[in-house]
């Protein structure tokens, strides 16, 4: 490993076919042979090395190869990658430290952290100003991205996916921390713990998409935070917000989130937020409200969202008044909503003005045919509050007893339990769903097969008896009561 | 090839059959004879193997109780009367008990027309006659061609005709080398299929005798064969049974079972009841066994 | 043997007729048991009505989506699970509750008996037969709803109308055995069937009813109560469904959510032990019963 010229980049570069503009050649020094793009296994100390020498502003390109090196960037260049650059951290520390403002670092594919979970070893971590990480690979990391105070910085376009360790062992896949107007952008993050961020006012999430980890998104204690356009599928929570204000929830995807207290969306003690037109299907609770909004001036507004196939739509703490749930699909959720514990919903209001939201389970019609319901939809089943006593019943949800119970419950007015809530002018046709969602053809195509699977096993059986589906030969049945 | 040893069944504190044994040699007829009670049916269930009995018995060496299906596979067996499947189809229920057994290649017509029911395949079962039923009971039991038959009354809930054609169809089977064992409290059916008969009294056996001995501890030694025109028979049956003569139909007349010494009796009967009467035959039952059906045939 | 007089040769074993197999037999009866409930006016009565039922929830879950297509697990399983519920017990019940009650009541029973057939071959044949009808009639009606939720567009997992169908399919099975226990029991089929109606309404409405109860009124531990409910094939058949379909077990509350953390991925283990017992049992104490007692 002797000193190898820096012109070797541009070779490289221009061996690859990558685009070197000439004055990015400027610091190149004279060379020795070039080398094809088979690079050593290993290079230590190489891009350290290539950014000493760099002026402060340069753009810096790194060759393809896997380097097995702890970069530390001090200084404001723009470091990028040309071609498949791997920077390895062997499983030990820190990979990639950003200490200069201004900061560039694109295109790198970046692996194999230390796990030590007191470090937070990371694998690329800023604690300046303005840093722009976009369009990496981070892969085994313990800690993907960490933004310490850098304001004003832009995480976009990269992939963030840790080590396959137990949840518990895990560390965050992206960390903004005092961070204020910093940019999330089009990233995906997937095996991590969370996706947080602490203190940051502004920042702005969008179009990122997260799967299997802790929380997709969670905030703490950060203001003014836009949260559009994501994805947040298969976590144990999709968004958790908590302490934070002013937060804007719009065209987002919660899907599927299951953790053994999933949620599609959180929200802890915060206020002033609007939740606009996001889909939430098929988690355990669409969204969980707890003690929000936390001043009573600042309302908490649900509007234009879908809620479908969650276990239940919304779960109201007691302790949440002062929501406006307006405008809103809520589709098959197996309890719609839900209170926790005793008590009712009158602090909240599910209706505004001439309309409310729609509800798939709403019996009533519409004669009059203006679109809302002749009747108020009211949420009050005996067996419902039965399990709103006692929990442990909720065992004997979907069985034949549960329906008695029902049917007793609306035969007898007498053991009618008190409405859960009201919507007064429930709506007739569903709001258009947003963020799109066109027809699932994989799942389609799977029904088409398991109902041609079992319509296939039904005529076999007929085949094999000889005889035709209910060809009656014969009057007479065997039944003993014909 | 049947052989019963100290067979004993109880229902409750009832005792159906006490301490029977009975031992059949192969192509050898005999009849279980009694009233109604005596024990007869339960004695054959026991044989089927249907109802545990203490005792033994053996078809062909076969335990019935630890090889059953192995001892009814050699047993054709026709009950008193067949509950059969309504719906099913008379070929269709050929086939089932033809698999049943483990036969694989049975032809339903054929099987038919050798008890007379060619034509009925396509009918349903309940859409045959008693004597039909039992005609294809018969057949089921001859599937496989079995050793064995086992009849338990099988003509009780037919009428005269019928009956008259039934025994005669069991007749030609029981030439054929086949054990035949059946129950039955008629005395013309016992007298013209079997060779011995086995008297039950109370569950109990009570004596095994020839069947000529039997017919004479009867009194009913002798077959009348009486031949006359078709359309008069009816009515010298009905007249004779009025007064007691279990007489029954034949092929070309009527048979009648009478005691040695009142042969002329039925002839003045019949007079009475201004019958003609053609000709007539004197048939002692019994004496030339196996020959009833021979017997028969030449009186014919 | 000893028996036969020394004139006689002894019959050569070998020349004579021998029986069929266990499984030749078995599937004979089967096969018979088979063509007849597929033609009697039970089996069109009870397809009839579970398609028809299924196909209802079906449509009125898609409606009440108001065509946005979002349904998951939601209602529409729910609806299904339901329906089995009510259904499919009470027509496994009923049908092996007539079968045997019925053949002693017209002779039948004791006619078969009498061909060489083992007791065991002919209750073997009516469970796998009438198993093989219901099967039909099950197949036939959820294939059905899959058919009409793939057009209505609804999200619902593929796998899950398999799994469905699969757990049904136990859940028949194990309320044939039953039905055929009584069965063998009855002296008469009009008594078994009545039986049978009452030990449905037992398993589907009051043993739930009354571990509810018990439930409030004892305040059973959630692990009481779940173990308890092991017992009830429709609780377990439930449970399964919910547990192996798309949505989670947590679904049913604390006692569900204890039985996750403490069982896990033995769920599936212990609740088909469950629906097992529930086949067998019966079936075995049937065969007791019936090789007991006459079949007259």
């Amino acid at each position: 490993m002797t000193s190898r010229p820096i012109h070797l980049v541009l070779a490289a570069g221009l061996a690859l076919g990558a685009p070197a503009p000439a004055q990015e050649a400027e610091h190149a020094a004279p060379a020795s042979a070039p080398r094809a793009a088979a690079p050593d296994p290993l290079r230590q100390g190489e891009i350290n090395r290539l950014l000493r020498e760099a002026p402060d502003g340069a753009t810096v390109r790194v060759p393809a190869g896997i380097y097995r090196e702890h970069l530390r960037i001090d200084r404001p260049v723009t470091l990028i990658a040309e071609g498949e650059v791997v920077i390895d951290g062997g499983g030990q520390g820190d990979i990639v430290e950003i200490t200069a403002p201004d900061v560039t670092f694109r295109g790198f594919i970046v692996r194999n952290t230390g796990d030590n979970l007191d470090h937070e070893n990371a694998g690329i971590r800023a604690v300046a100003p303005r840093a722009r990480i976009e369009d990496n690979v981070l892969d085994d990391i313990l800690f993907g991205i960490d933004l310490r105070e850098s304001p004003d910085s832009i995480v976009r376009g990269n992939r963030i996916g840790g080590k396959k360790l137990d949840i518990a062992r895990r560390g965050d896949g992206l960390r903004l921390w005092r961070s204020d107007r910093a940019l999330v952008e089009s990233n995906e993050m997937h095996d991590g713990r969370d996706s947080i961020l602490w203190y940051s006012k502004g920042v702005t999430v969008r179009g990122n998409v997260g799967h299997n980890c802790r929380y997709g998104l969670h905030l703490m204690f950060s203001d003014d935070v836009t949260i559009t356009d994501n994805e947040f599928a298969g976590n144990s929570v999709g968004i958790y917000l908590m302490y934070s204000t002013g937060v804007r929830i719009s065209g987002n995807r919660l899907l599927r989130n299951r953790g053994p207290s999933g949620y599609g969306l959180g929200l802890k003690e915060t206020d002033r937020f609007e939740v606009r037109d996001n889909l939430v299907v098929g988690n355990r609770a669409g969204v969980y409200i707890d003690g929000s909004p936390f001043t009573r001036a600042k309302p908490g507004l649900f509007e234009g969202n879908t809620f479908a196939s969650n276990d239940v739509g919304i779960i109201f703490l007691p302790s949440a008044r002062g929501n406006e749930i307006v405008g809103n699909n809520f589709v098959d959720n197996i309890d719609q909503v839900v209170v926790s514990g005793r008590g009712n919903l009158d602090a909240n209001r599910f209706w505004r003005g001439d309309a409310g939201n729609f509800w798939s389970d709403y019996t009533g019609y519409d004669a009059d045919g203006d679109g809302i319901g002749d009747f108020v939809h009211e949420s009050s089943t005996l067996f419902e509050n039965l399990m709103d006593r006692q929990p442990a019943l909720r065992l004997f949800l979907f069985s034949p007893a549960q329906q008695a119970i029902e049917f007793v419950g609306r035969a007898v007015p007498a053991v009618r339990p008190e409405p859960r809530f009201v919507d007064e002018v429930p709506l007739m046709r569903p709001v258009p769903v947003r963020p799109e969602v066109g027809v699932d053809a994989g799942a389609r195509l799977g029904l088409l097969a398991s109902s041609g699977a079992l319509l296939a096993l039904s005529a076999g059986v007929f085949a094999l008896a000889g005889v035709l589906p209910f060809s009656r030969r014969t009057d007479s049945s065997q039944g003993a009561l014909s | 090839m049947i052989a019963i040893t100290h067979v004993t069944r109880r229902f409750g504190r009832h005792v159906a059959v006490r301490d029977v044994s009975l031992s059949i040699a192969p192509g050898e007829s005999v009849a279980l004879w009694g009233p109604n009670g005596a024990g007869k049916t339960t004695l054959i269930r026991c044989v089927l193997g249907l109802i545990r009995c203490s005792g033994r018995i053996e078809v062909a060496g076969r335990s019935v109780r630890r090889r059953g299906k192995a001892a009814r596979r050699l047993i054709g067996y026709v009950p008193q009367e067949l509950g059969f499947y309504d719906e099913l189809g008379v070929s269709e229920a050929i086939r089932y008990f033809a698999r049943l057994k483990g036969l694989r290649a049975v032809r339903p017509a054929q099987v038919l027309e050798s008890v007379g029911l060619a034509g009925h395949g396509a009918k349903r079962v309940r859409e045959l006659s008693g004597g039909m039923k039992q005609r294809l009971a018969l057949a089921i039991a001859l599937l496989g061609d079995p050793p064995v038959l086992v009849l338990d009354e099988v003509t009780a809930s037919l009428d005269a005709v019928g009956r008259g054609e039934f025994v005669r169809l069991l007749e030609g089977l029981s030439g054929a080398g086949r054990t035949l064992l059946f129950a039955s409290h008629r005395i013309e059916e016992v007298s013209t299929l079997a060779r011995r008969v086995a008297v039950l009294e109370k569950g109990r056996l009570s004596r095994v005798q020839t069947c000529a001995d039997f017919a004479d501890s009867l009194g009913r030694s002798t077959m009348l064969h009486l031949v006359m025109p078709v359309a008069v028979r009816a009515r010298a049956v009905e007249s004779l049974r009025a007064v007691g003569f279990p007489a029954q139909l034949n092929g070309v007349g009527i048979v009648v079972p009478v005691s040695q010494d009142r042969k002329a009796a039925p002839f003045r009967i019949l007079a009475d009841a201004r019958v003609p009467i053609d000709d007539f035959e004197i048939v002692p039952v019994g004496k030339a066994e196996p020959g009833a059906a021979h017997h028969q045939g030449e009186a014919r | 043997m000893t028996a036969l007089p020394a004139s006689m040769p002894a019959v050569a074993s070998a020349a004579l007729p021998r029986p069929p197999g266990v499984i030749s037999s078995t599937l004979t009866v089967a096969r018979r048991e088979l063509r007849d409930a597929l033609r009697s006016r039970w089996f069109l009565l009870y397809t009839i009505a579970f398609a028809a039922l299924g196909l209802g929830v079906s449509f009125v879950s898609a409606a009440g989506t108001g065509g946005t297509g979002l349904s998951g697990f939601g209602r529409t399983t729910a609806g299904l699970i339901n329906l089995i519920l009510l259904v499919v017990p009470l027509m496994a019940l009923s049908a092996g509750a007539a079968s045997i009650a019925s053949d002693r009541e017209r002779g039948m029973l004791a006619y078969v008996l009498a061909q060489p057939v083992r007791t065991w071959e002919i209750l073997l044949g009516k469970f796998v037969g009438l198993g093989a009808s219901l099967l039909a009639s099950i197949t036939l009606g959820l294939g059905a709803c899959a058919l009409v939720l793939a057009w209505k567009g609804l999200r619902t997992q593929p796998a899950s109308m398999l799994w469905l169908a699969g757990l049904a399919l136990v859940l028949a099975l194990g309320m044939l055995s039953v039905g055929l226990l009584i069965s063998s029991l009855a002296r008469r089929a009009s008594v078994a069937v009545g039986t049978a109606i009452f030990v449905w309404l037992t398993l589907v409405f009051v043993s739930d009813l009354a571990l509810m109860a018990g439930a409030v009124a004892l305040r059973l531990r959630i692990e009481q109560l779940f173990a308890l409910s092991l017992f009830n094939p429709m609780q377990v058949f439930k449970m399964w469904s919910l547990h192996a379909a798309d949505a989670s077990l947590d679904v049913l509350g604390p006692a569900a959510l204890y039985a996750v953390e403490e069982h896990g991925s033995r769920l599936h283990a212990l609740f088909g032990a469950c629906l097992a017992a529930w086949v067998l049992l019966p079936l075995g104490l049937a065969g007791l019963c019936l090789s007991r007692r006459s079949p007259l």
